[in-house]
């Protein structure tokens, strides 16, 4: 079992509601700032991204590259703790 | 150029997408969208440019209303949604819901997918050339050999001893096959020229006789004809590729192995000098060490020369030679047993075998039955209890047909105790009796 971050273990122990993109693991503060600047201010709607894109890893990882320049770690991250919140709440 | 956007209202992420599909170096990544768009327009307006111009059918405006395929091929951004998503679907790929969000991402793949689909042609294309030209190689190496060995009955086991070889190695190492075989041309060829020039005539005409025996031998299957003409067909075919009809043949010519192989011996005895044939035997020998070691064939026959040496046998004669000890079963030689049996020596029944997975439900339903009382006992026990209701019942509504019961019951008691008491409660229960 690969070791989770204390911030992946909390954000995939209850529904997200409205925390802040910031919330979700791998994503700091420039990169939460990023992302809000691109319209994605809250957890839900980078939720909203990753269903869009059909829970498809490569194409989010390449997305949130894109979006805002997160590294291979901070997207892995990133798209572990949603699809393991999906899993456990969708 | 109508359809292509004015970078300044392309998004940034747009732009840089764009830029990394034309292989241009893109800024530092906080730099402001006006770099973006400088560059996308010197590089990527040039560039659309020149593949405009370069179109030698079509002027620009015909390529934008009739062939939307040409466009995509330039560049992705220039698509709509839904021609976006049948080219990603083209080369395999289920795309999502093409958003504003998503576009970007989904552009980004048809480009790699683009780019990987030229290049694995390209490596297709590389493979195949790199096949043929080993093909080449190994035909060229063995009419060389033709050429250089003038010798008689030597060469020709010799060359079906590389024939034979070549079909074992030819997948595993054809480079060591080479290597011997570069070798063992100098060696013959310092030997031929000692040779005299006879045997060369021989040869040609050898073959061409041969080649149409096998033939013919191949399609009549009369085995001790074609034990001759494989041997030296050994050698005729040995540029050919290899075949699973010669394979038969040389099966069938294995069943008279030892036939065979004492006409090569005294061939080679006779026509040749006896140190030149141990010599090459020697080779030989040393060749197979490394054949039997790189691919699991011929067990060393020490009769049998390895001129008829066959590529392939059946199995049971490689385990018979392996295993010389072991009986022979009437269906084959079996060298492991694949799983013994219950029951059988070194493996004791066990009486008491682990508990199969069982089912949630089933658990609780045993955890249930568990803390039940067991159905029989429950079954008696209400028999007690109506027998006991029933006789109760049957005093409390009919007193008088049970009093004589009650009587005798009291008298069995006054017979303990004192009789007044007993007069008096006689009386009461007539009187609760009538009642």
């Amino acid at each position: 079992m690969s070791s989770t971050s204390q911030k992946h273990k909390e954000f995939v122990a209850e529904p997200m509601g409205e925390k802040p993109v910031m919330a979700l693991a791998g994503i700091g503060e420039v990169l939460g700032r990023k992302l809000e600047e691109n319209g994605f201010d809250k957890a839900y709607v980078v939720l909203g991204q990753y269903l869009v894109l059909k829970k498809d890893e490569e194409l989010f990882k390449d997305w949130l590259k894109d979006t805002c320049g997160a590294n291979a770690k901070q997207q892995r991250d990133c798209y572990g703790c949603l699809k393991e919140w999906c899993d456990a709440f969708l | 150029m109508p359809f292509v956007e004015d970078p300044a209202q392309l998004s940034k992420s747009r732009l840089k997408s764009d830029l990394v599909a034309h292989h241009v170096a893109l800024p530092p990544a906080a730099s402001k969208k006006e770099l973006y768009v400088e560059l996308h327009l010197k590089h990527i307006d040039q560039s659309n440019c020149a593949d405009f111009s370069s179109d030698d059918e079509d002027p620009v405006h015909d390529v934008v209303g009739e062939d939307p395929e040409n466009a995509t091929v330039l560049d992705p951004s220039a698509l709509t949604d839904k021609d976006l998503k049948d080219l990603l679907l083209k080369h395999g790929v289920k795309a999502g819901p093409i958003v504003a969000s998503t576009r970007a991402v989904y552009e980004k793949k048809l480009r790699k997918l683009l780019q990987s689909g030229g290049k694995e042609e390209l490596n297709e294309a590389e493979n195949a050339v790199l096949y043929s030209d080993s093909d080449e190689e190994e035909e060229g190496d063995e009419n060389k050999e033709e050429q250089e060995e003038p010798e008689g009955e030597q060469e020709q086991t010799a060359e079906a001893l590389k024939l034979n070889q070549q079909r074992c190695n030819k997948r595993p190492c054809p480079l060591k096959q080479n290597e011997w075989s570069s070798k063992r041309n100098s060696k013959n060829a310092v030997r031929s020229s000692e040779q005299t020039r006879e045997h060369r005539s021989q040869i040609p005409a050898g073959i061409s006789k041969v080649s149409i025996a096998q033939h013919s031998g191949l399609r009549s299957g009369v085995p001790s004809g074609s034990q001759s003409v494989v041997s030296n067909g050994c050698s005729s075919r040995s540029s050919q590729a290899f075949s699973i009809t010669e394979m038969v043949v040389e099966m069938e010519s294995r069943t008279s192995p030892t036939v065979c192989s004492d006409k090569e011996l005294s061939h080679s005895s006779k026509q040749e000098h006896r140190s030149r044939s141990s010599r090459l035997l020697k080779e030989v020998e040393d060749k197979d060490i490394i054949v039997d070691q790189a691919v699991r064939y011929t067990p060393k026959d020490s009769t049998c020369v390895k001129d008829t040496k066959p590529p392939q046998e059946p199995e049971n004669d490689i385990l018979k030679e392996i295993f010389p000890d072991t009986n022979a079963t009437p269906t084959g030689i079996y060298a492991t047993p694949r799983r013994p049996i219950k029951g059988a020596a070194q493996r004791p029944i066990q009486y008491a075998y682990p508990k199969t997975p069982v089912s949630p439900t089933t658990l609780e339903r045993r955890e249930v039955e568990r803390r039940l009382v067991p159905i029989y006992i429950q079954i008696l026990v209400f028999f007690t209890v109506v027998y006991v209701l029933y006789v109760i019942s049957v005093i409390v509504e009919d007193g008088s047909s049970v009093m004589p019961l009650l009587e005798s019951l009291n008298q069995w008691s006054d017979s303990e105790e004192g009789s007044p008491a007993l007069d008096e409660t006689q009386d009461t229960h007539s009187a609760s009796g009538e009642l």
